[in-house]
C-alpha cells in the first residue's frame, strides 16, 4: 500500500496541473553553426528600454542552454558584461547591430570577445504576466480541525523574444519567440489541491530547445 | 514589580513589531570592473568628502515600513576605483586635506546631490530601482573652478526571494556601475578635464564667460551628458 500510495501520490502530482498552451516560432535572417570552443553569451535587454526579462527567466536559459541534448558552451553574463566593461552596462549597450558594429572597432573589444569565445549573443525581451484572475476561496480553523471551500483559477502569459547576434558578422541572426499562456486552478473541498500550471518554466524549456535547433543548424535562410 | 512585568513585555512586544517593519541594506564596496578604457595623460587630485566614508540613507515607505540603506565606504572606494582606471596619476585627498601641498593638473571634488529608491510596493512593479546623482566639481591646478557636472545614474534589479533586501543591494550597485559607465565615457566631453592638463584656466577667459568647459550644465554648446542609451555617441 504504502509503495503504491507514493506512486499513485507522484503520478497524481504530475499529471494534476494546469494547463498551457504553447507557440514558439523562429525567423532566420543568417545562416548559423557553432564550431568547438565557440560559445554564446544570454543577456536581458536593457531595462533603460523598459525591459522586465526576470533574473531568474535569464539563468534558467542560461542553464537549459548548456546542458542535456545539444547543450551549447554558454558564458555567464556577468562574466561577459564585466569582461567588456563598460561596453554592455544597460546604458551603454549597443541597442542594434548598427551599435554593434561600432562597438566591434573599439579598441580591445574583439579581443576580449575572442578571448572568451563568444559566437553569438543571445538578447531577452519579455516578461511572464498575470493577466487574469477569479474565483473565490475563504479558509476557516476552529477547535474541531479546519478547512477550506471554494474555487480560484488564474492566468499567466510569457511571452519572450530572444534576438541572436552573430559577432563574427556583426549582424543579426534570426529570432525566436515563445509565447506560452497557463491557467492554474485551486479547487478546494476541505483541502486546497492546486493545479498549478509553470508557465514561465515552459517557456524557458521551449524557447531554450528552439534557441539550440536555431543556433546549431545549417539550415540556409 | 507587578505592574512593571506587562510593561516591559509590551515594549519588548512593540519593539519586535517595529523591527518586522524596518529593513536594513549594507552595501558593500562595489567592484568596478577595469574598463577598456584609454587612461587621461593627466595627474589628478579627488577630494573625497567626509560622508562618503559613511553615507546612510533612511526613508520610510509609504509610513509602512522604515528602509535603512547604509552605503558605508563604497562611495570612496567607488572613485578611487574608477579614477585610478581613468587618469594616469591620482592622488586621494581627504576632507580637511589643503590641496596646495600637492602637485596636480585638475582637482575633482564630488558629492552625492540625490539619492532615491523605490520598492515594488511603490512603483507596483517586481523590481527594486535605486537612483543616484553626483556633482563633480572640476578645479585647475591654482584653485579655479573650471566645470561642473552632474551625473544621473540609475539601477533596477527585480525583486528575488523574501523581504528584497538584496535585490535592492543590487539595484544600488547597478546604479554606481551606471555612474561608472557614464563617467568613463562622458565626463572629458562633459567637463573637458582633459584640457586642463595643458595647464591651469586662463583668468581673462574666464572673465570673458570662456572658460575651460564652464558650468557645462549651464552652456548650450558644450555637449554635455549627451549619451545615447543603446550606445554611447561620440
Amino acid at each position: 500500500m504504502n509503495k503504491s500510495g507514493g506512486l499513485i501520490t507522484i503520478l497524481l502530482a504530475a499529471g494534476l496541473s494546469g494547463c498551457v498552451t504553447a507557440s514558439v516560432e523562429n525567423a532566420r535572417e543568417e545562416t548559423t553553426g557553432l564550431l568547438t570552443g565557440e560559445s554564446i553569451v544570454v543577456m536581458a535587454k536593457s531595462y533603460h528600454q523598459g525591459n522586465e526579462t526576470e533574473a531568474d527567466y535569464i539563468r534558467c536559459i542560461e542553464r537549459a542552454l548548456g546542458r542535456g541534448s545539444g547543450a551549447l558552451n554558454v558564458i555567464p553574463n556577468q562574466q561577459f558584461v564585466d569582461n567588456l566593461f563598460p561596453w554592455f552596462e544597460p546604458r551603454t549597450a549597443p541597442a542594434d547591430t548598427k551599435g554593434l558594429v561600432k562597438l566591434m572597432e573599439r579598441p580591445g573589444v574583439p579581443d576580449a570577445v575572442k578571448s572568451m569565445g563568444v559566437r553569438y549573443i543571445v538578447w531577452l525581451d519579455g516578461d511572464t504576466e498575470r493577466v487574469t484572475q477569479g474565483g473565490s476561496l475563504s479558509c476557516a480553523a476552529g477547535p474541531g480541525g479546519g478547512g477550506c471551500f471554494g474555487f480560484a483559477w488564474w492566468q499567466d502569459d510569457a511571452d519572450y523574444e530572444a534576438s541572436i547576434w552573430d559577432l563574427n558578422k556583426s549582424e543579426s541572426a534570426g529570432t525566436v519567440t515563445a509565447d506560452y499562456s497557463g491557467t492554474s486552478f485551486l479547487p478546494a473541498l476541505v483541502v486546497p489541491i492546486p493545479l498549478i500550471a509553470r508557465t514561465q518554466a515552459k517557456a524557458c524549456g521551449g524557447l531554450a530547445r528552439q534557441l539550440k535547433t536555431f543556433i546549431v543548424s545549417d539550415e540556409a535562410v | 514589580m507587578i505592574a512593571i512585568r506587562p510593561i516591559k513585555s509590551s515594549v519588548i512586544l512593540i519593539s519586535l513589531l517595529a523591527a518586522g517593519c524596518a529593513s536594513n541594506v549594507t552595501v558593500e564596496n562595489p567592484k568596478i570592473p577595469r574598463p577598456h578604457f584609454e587612461k587621461l595623460p593627466m595627474d589628478i587630485a579627488v577630494r573625497i568628502p567626509a560622508d562618503f566614508h559613511n553615507f546612510v540613507h533612511e526613508e520610510n515607505v509609504l509610513g509602512r515600513e522604515t528602509w535603512t540603506i547604509n552605503l558605508g565606504s563604497a562611495n570612496a572606494s567607488f572613485f578611487t576605483q574608477l579614477f585610478g582606471y581613468m587618469f594616469d596619476n591620482v592622488i586621494v585627498l581627504g576632507p580637511d586635506d589643503n590641496a596646495l601641498d600637492h602637485t596636480f593638473d585638475a582637482l575633482v571634488e564630488p558629492t552625492i546631490e540625490g539619492f532615491e529608491f523605490s520598492v515594488p510596493n511603490q512603483s507596483k512593479t517586481d523590481a527594486f530601482a535605486v537612483w543616484i546623482r553626483y556633482r563633480m566639481q572640476v578645479f585647475d591646478s591654482l584653485g579655479n573652478s573650471a566645470s561642473t557636472w552632474t551625473v544621473s545614474a540609475y539601477g533596477k534589479s527585480q525583486k528575488e526571494g523574501m523581504g528584497g533586501s538584496k535585490s535592492l543591494q543590487r539595484a544600488a550597485v547597478l546604479a554606481m556601475r551606471d555612474a561608472a559607465a557614464l563617467i568613463l565615457l562622458q565626463m572629458d566631453k562633459s567637463t573637458r578635464i582633459g584640457q586642463l592638463a595643458d595647464g591651469p584656466l586662463d583668468l581673462s577667459e574666464i572673465e570673458s564667460g570662456a572658460t575651460v568647459g564652464s558650468n557645462a550644465d549651464e552652456q548650450d554648446d558644450v555637449p554635455v551628458g549627451i549619451f545615447a542609451i543603446g550606445g554611447i555617441d561620440e
